[in-house]
C-alpha cells in the first residue's frame, strides 16, 4: 500500500540525536527479531508431531491439551504445520524480496546515474512490467510454466523488482544532482566505485522502508498463489495452502481455516508496523 | 599556467559563455566576479570538463604536462587542478568518514594504504585540522571544520591550481575569516594559483593579482586588481565598485577619503 | 538546455507516445510469457479442434505449425502474432472453441458490477473513516480508524472472504456463500473487496486531508472568521481530493487483481474466475487477451488519471520541463 511518492527522500544528513533515535530503534527490533527466531527454533525442536505424516486416527480434532490448535482432515497436527509454515511463507518471501531487491536496485542505479540510453530504456520496461497487475502477472506466469514453488519464486521476483527500481532511480536521480558526487566523478573513481560508496550508502534507509514493505508484501502474495493452487502445492505446510485444505471443513472444522489465516494476518501485520516505525524515524528529520 | 583563449559555450543553440579569455600565472590569484546568472559557474564546469566547449582553446603547462584542449575534447578534471565547492556539507558524502573523502582523492596514485594516511594526515595539518578528526562524519563537524576538509581534499594531490566556488559564501563571518585566512596561508606556503569566485569585492581587493568582471556570458573587464578598482574601465564595474562601498563592504580608498569628509562637512 | 512543452497538446501527445511504447512493450512481454510456455503448441492446438477423432494427424499439425507461424524464428513469430491482435482479432478459446470476446465480454460485465459496487463502497467507507479520524489526529476516533487499516492491509483478502462465508453465510444463513445472479449474491463479494479498498484509502486520504490541513493559507481563512466547518468543507476537502484522485484512479485497475481472489472464493463468473480457469487448462487465447486487457487497461487508466492531474493542476502544466 506504500507507494513510490510517498516512501521518504534522502536521508539528509542531520545531526547526531536522530541518528541515534533510529540506531536504538534498529537495534531494538533487531533484539525483537532474535528473540522471536530464538522462540521459533525452540518450538521446531520441541513439537512432536512430524508436518506431514498422516495420522487417520485422530482426523479433524477440535483444540485441546494433545493439539493446542487441533488437527486436520488427515489427523496432522494443524499448530506443527502453522510453524513449519512459517518458514515457506516468512522465508520464501524473505528470498523473493532480496532477489527484487538486488535486481531492481542495481537497474535503478545504473538507470539513475548510467548514460540517458540506458535511463529511457530500463524507464520503459519498468513502465510496462509495472502495466501487469501483480497478482494478474503472477498466475500467468507460474501457472504457464507449471504451478510448483520454484516457478512461484521466479513469477513473484519477476513482478516486484520493479518497485525497487522505480525508487532507486528516483533517489539516485537526487544524489547525482550533489557535489559530493561530482567530486567524486572528478576523481576519476570508477563507476562502480562511486555506486558503491557514494549512492548505495545514501540511498539504504529509503530502500530497507520499501524492503520490509514488499516483504509482507510477498508474504501475501504467497500464500494468496498457494491458495489460489499456483504456489506451494500440498501436502507441504504453507499457510495459503492449508486454508485451501480447510476449506472443504469450513462447517465441521472452521479452526483450520481461522488460524492459518490469523498466522498470515498477525506476521504481515508485524512487518508492516515495523516499516511504519522506520518510516517514522527516517522521515522526522526531512519535515 | 592556465591559458584559456576565446572560450564559448553553447547549449541547445543558446550561448552561456561568450569570447573569455584569461591567463592565470603561477602563485597569481584571479577573482572572478559577476551576479548571479553571469556565467561563473558555468566558468568553472567547463573548465573542468563536466560541460563541454564550442570554440576556443584551453591550455595549460604545468611541471609534468603541457596540454592543449581543444571543443569536442572529453575530459573530466584538469590534472593539477583541484575543486574546492561552495557548500561544505554538500560537498562531503554524509555516510563517508571525511578522511576517505581526503584520501579518495588520491585514489588514481595508488599509494599504499600507510602512505596515503600519512598524506592525508599531512594535508589536515596544512589546513590547521587535528588528523584524529578524520574517523567522523561530515555531521560531527563544524561547518568550518567541514570546508577545511574540503580544502584539504583539493590540496591532497599536491596541485598547482586550485578553484574556488564561493568558499566563504555559506560561512558566518568570524568562520570566513579563519577560513579566508587559512586560504591565504596555503597559497604563500605551497606557491599555488588560484582562481577564486567571489561576490565579494571586499576579500577581490584584499587578496586578488587580477579581476576578470563576467556579465551575460561576456567578459565585462579584464584588469590587475589595483587598476579594477581606481580606473574601472566599465560602467557596470564603477557602478559595483561603488555599490560595494556604500554597503561597506569595500573600504574607500585613502586618495577619496578626505573627498568623502569634505564632502560630508 | 529546457524546453517547455508546447502547451497542452504537446503534453498530451508526448503522454500518448509513452502510452504506445508501453503498449509495445505490454504485447512484447506478453507474447514473452507464450513464447516460453512449455510444450508443442501446435499439438495443443489440433488437440482442441478435432478433439472427438483420437488422435491427430501429424500432417494437420504441420498445417497448424503454419498457420500459426510456429516454425519461424522468435520476431517473425511475433508479428504474426501481433498482426491479427491489431485487427481486433482474438482468435478462438482452445477449450470451447469459441471467439475470445464472446467469452470474456459478459465476464468482463459481471466483474465490472463487482468491481464498481465495492469500490463506491470501499471509497465510502473510507471517506468517512478517514474525516473522521482527521478531524483530530491522535484522538481516540483517529486511533481506532488507523488501527482498523493498519489491520486490514494485513488481512488476506481471500480469508476475509472464507470468514465472511463462515459468519454470514454458514452459521447465520443470512446470504447466500456463492454463484453470480441476485443482488444477495453480490454483498458478501462486494464486502470483501470493499474492505480491502477501504484500508489501502484510508489512510492515503487521511494524510493527504492532514497534509491540506496544515496548508498555511488557512489561517488567513480563520483570520477572517471563516468558519471551522466552511474551511473544512470548501478548502480542506478541495485541496485534498486532487491526490486522491490519483489514487482512485490507480485502485480502479488494481481492483482487478483483487477480483481474481474473490471471485474465485465466491465461485462468481467474472475476469478473475475465467483467468483462474483458463491457466488452469492452459486456454492461451484466453489467457492473452486477459492478460492483455488487464495491462491496457491499467496503462490507459494511469495515462488518463495523468492528464487528469494536468488539467487540474495548473502549476504542473507550466514547470513540466523537457530537458
Amino acid at each position: 500500500m506504500t507507494d513510490i511518492e510517498t516512501l521518504p527522500s534522502v536521508y539528509e544528513g542531520s545531526d547526531g540525536a536522530e541518528l541515534t533515535a533510529l540506531r536504538r530503534f534498529l537495534i531494538r527490533t533487531g533484539i525483537g527479531i532474535m528473540v522471536f527466531l530464538g522462540l521459533y527454533a525452540m518450538a521446531l525442536l520441541l513439537t512432536p508431531y512430524d508436518p506431514n505424516t498422516a495420522d487417520f486416527l485422530s482426523r479433524l480434532q477440535s483444540p485441546g491439551a494433545a493439539h493446542w490448535l487441533g488437527t486436520d482432515h488427515l489427523g496432522r497436527d494443524v499448530a506443527t504445520r502453522i510453524i513449519y509454515g512459517a518458514g515457506w511463507s516468512v522465508g520464501l518471501a524473505l528470498v523473493i524480496s532480496v532477489c527484487g531487491a538486488v535486481i531492481g536496485v542495481l537497474i535503478g542505479l545504473c538507470a539513475g546515474a548510467g548514460p540517458q540510453w540506458f535511463d529511457r530504456l530500463s524507464m520503459r520496461t519498468t513502465d510496462s512490467f509495472f502495466a501487469f497487475p501483480e497478482l494478474i502477472a503472477a498466475i500467468a506466469i507460474s501457472g504457464i510454466l507449471g504451478p510448483s514453488t520454484g516457478n512461484m519464486v521466479l513469477a513473484l521476483v519477476m513482478v516486484s523488482w520493479m518497485r525497487y527500481a522505480r525508487l532507486t532511480r528516483s533517489l539516485t536521480l537526487v544524489l547525482n544532482q550533489k557535489d559530493f558526487i561530482v567530486q567524486a566523478r572528478l576523481n576519476r573513481l570508477p563507476f562502480w566505485l562511486i555506486l558503491w560508496r557514494h549512492f548505495l550508502p545514501n540511498l539504504r534507509l529509503g530502500l530497507l522502508v520499501l524492503w520490509t514493505n514488499m516483504w509482507s508484501r510477498t508474504i501475501l502474495s504467497i500464500s494468496g498463489l498457494s491458495f489460489l493452487g499456483f504456489g506451494v502445492q500440498p501436502p507441504q505446510a504453507e499457510w495459503g495452502a492449508m486454508l485451501v485444505d480447510g476449506k472443504a471443513y469450513m462447517l465441521t472444522a472452521p479452526y483450520l481455516m481461522i488460524f492459518p489465516g490469523l498466522a498470515v494476518l498477525i506476521t504481515v501485520l508485524a512487518l508492516n508496523l515495523i516499516g511504519d516505525q522506520l518510516r517514522d524515524h527516517i522521515q522526522k528529520p526531512v519535515d | 599556467m592556465l591559458a584559456v583563449n576565446s572560450l564559448c559555450v553553447d547549449v541547445s543553440s543558446q550561448r552561456l559563455l561568450d569570447d573569455i579569455s584569461f591567463t592565470l600565472k603561477p602563485g597569481e590569484c584571479l577573482c572572478i566576479v559577476g551576479e548571479s546568472g553571469s556565467g561563473k559557474t558555468t566558468l568553472l564546469k567547463t573548465l573542468l570538463g563536466l560541460m563541454p566547449f564550442s570554440q576556443g582553446q584551453i591550455s595549460y603547462q604545468f611541471a609534468e604536462e603541457d596540454c592543449q584542449l581543444n571543443p569536442g575534447h572529453q575530459y573530466l578534471g584538469l590534472p593539477g587542478v583541484s575543486w574546492v565547492m561552495q557548500n561544505p556539507l554538500a560537498a562531503l558524502n554524509p555516510l563517508q568518514p571525511v578522511g576517505r573523502a581526503v584520501a579518495e582523492s588520491l585514489y588514481h596514485k595508488s599509494l599504499s594504504k600507510q602512505k596515503e594516511a600519512e598524506r592525508v594526515a599531512a594535508a589536515f595539518r596544512k589546513v590547521e585540522l587535528s588528523p584524529e578528526l578524520a574517523r567522523r562524519l561530515p555531521s560531527q563537524l563544524s561547518i568550518g571544520q567541514a570546508q577545511r576538509v574540503c580544502i584539504a581534499r583539493a590540496l591532497v594531490c599536491l596541485p598547482e591550481v586550485i578553484i574556488f566556488d564561493e568558499p566563504l559564501s555559506a560561512l558566518d563571518a568570524v568562520v570566513q575569516k579563519q577560513i579566508a585566512w587559512v586560504i591565504d596561508g596555503i597559497k604563500t606556503a605551497h606557491r599555488l594559483s588560484y582562481l577564486f569566485v567571489t561576490h565579494d569585492l571586499g576579500f577581490a581587493d584584499a587578496y586578488a593579482d587580477k579581476i576578470l568582471l563576467l556579465r551575460d556570458g561576456c567578459v565585462e573587464a579584464y584588469q590587475p586588481v589595483e587598476e579594477f578598482f581606481s580606473a574601472p574601465t566599465s560602467d557596470y564595474g564603477a557602478e559595483l565598485i561603488e555599490a560595494a562601498r556604500i554597503l561597506g563592504s569595500l573600504d574607500a580608498p585613502a586618495a577619496m577619503a578626505p573627498v568623502l569628509l569634505e564632502a560630508s562637512a | 538546455m529546457k524546453k517547455i512543452a508546447n502547451g497542452v497538446t504537446g503534453l498530451i501527445c508526448q503522454r500518448l507516445a509513452g502510452l504506445l511504447a508501453v503498449m509495445f512493450g505490454v504485447s512484447f512481454l506478453t507474447f514473452l510469457l507464450y513464447y516460453f510456455a512449455p510444450g508443442d503448441k501446435a499439438l495443443a492446438i489440433g488437440q482442441a479442434r478435432y478433439s472427438g477423432e483420437g488422435d491427430v494427424q501429424p500432417e494437420i499439425i504441420a498445417m497448424i505449425r503454419e498457420e500459426f507461424g510456429l516454425d519461424k524464428p522468435f520476431l517473425s513469430q511475433f508479428f504474426h502474432w501481433l498482426s491479427p491482435l491489431l485487427q481486433g482479432d482474438l482468435g478462438r478459446s482452445l477449450v470451447s472453441q469459441e471467439e475470445v470476446w464472446l467469452i470474456v465480454i459478459p465476464n468482463l460485465q459481471e466483474t465490472l458490477t463487482l468491481s464498481i459496487t465495492a469500490l463506491l463502497l470501499g471509497l465510502g467507507l473510507a471517506f468517512v473513516l478517514s474525516v473522521v479520524s482527521a478531524q483530530k489526529p491522535g484522538s481516540l476516533m483517529d486511533r481506532v480508524a488507523i488501527g482498523v487499516a493498519s489491520v486490514g492491509a494485513a488481512v488476506p483478502s481471500y480469508w476475509l472472504g472464507l470468514m465472511l462465508i463462515l459468519l454470514f453465510a454458514a452459521t447465520l444463513q443470512w446470504l447466500p456463500s456463492y454463484g453470480s445472479g441476485s443482488f444477495s449474491h453480490l454483498i458478501l463479494p462486494a464486502t470483501t473487496l470493499a474492505l480491502w479498498v477501504m484500508t489501502t484509502q484510508t489512510r492515503l486520504f487521511r494524510s493527504f486531508l492532514l497534509e491540506a490541513q496544515a496548508a498555511p493559507h488557512l489561517e488567513a481563512l480563520r483570520l477572517r472568521q471563516v468558519t471551522e466547518t466552511e474551511i473544512f468543507w470548501c478548502h480542506v476537502l478541495r485541496h485534498a481530493l486532487i491526490p486522491a484522485i490519483t489514487m482512485i484512479g490507480i485502485e480502479l485497475a488494481a481492483l482487478l487483481e483483487g477480483a481474481v481472489i474473490v471471485e474465485v472464493i465466491f465461485s462468481r463468473n467474472g475476469i478473475g474466475s475465467l483467468f483462474v480457469s483458463s491457466v488452469m487448462s492452459r486456454d492461451y487465447p484466453v489467457i492473452m487477451c486477459l492478460v492483455l486487457l488487464s495491462a491496457f487497461s491499467y496503462v490507459l487508466i494511469n495515462t488518463l488519471v495523468e492528464l487528469l492531474q494536468d488539467a487540474i493542476n495548473p502549476v504542473k502544466r507550466v514547470t513540466r520541463v523537457v530537458v
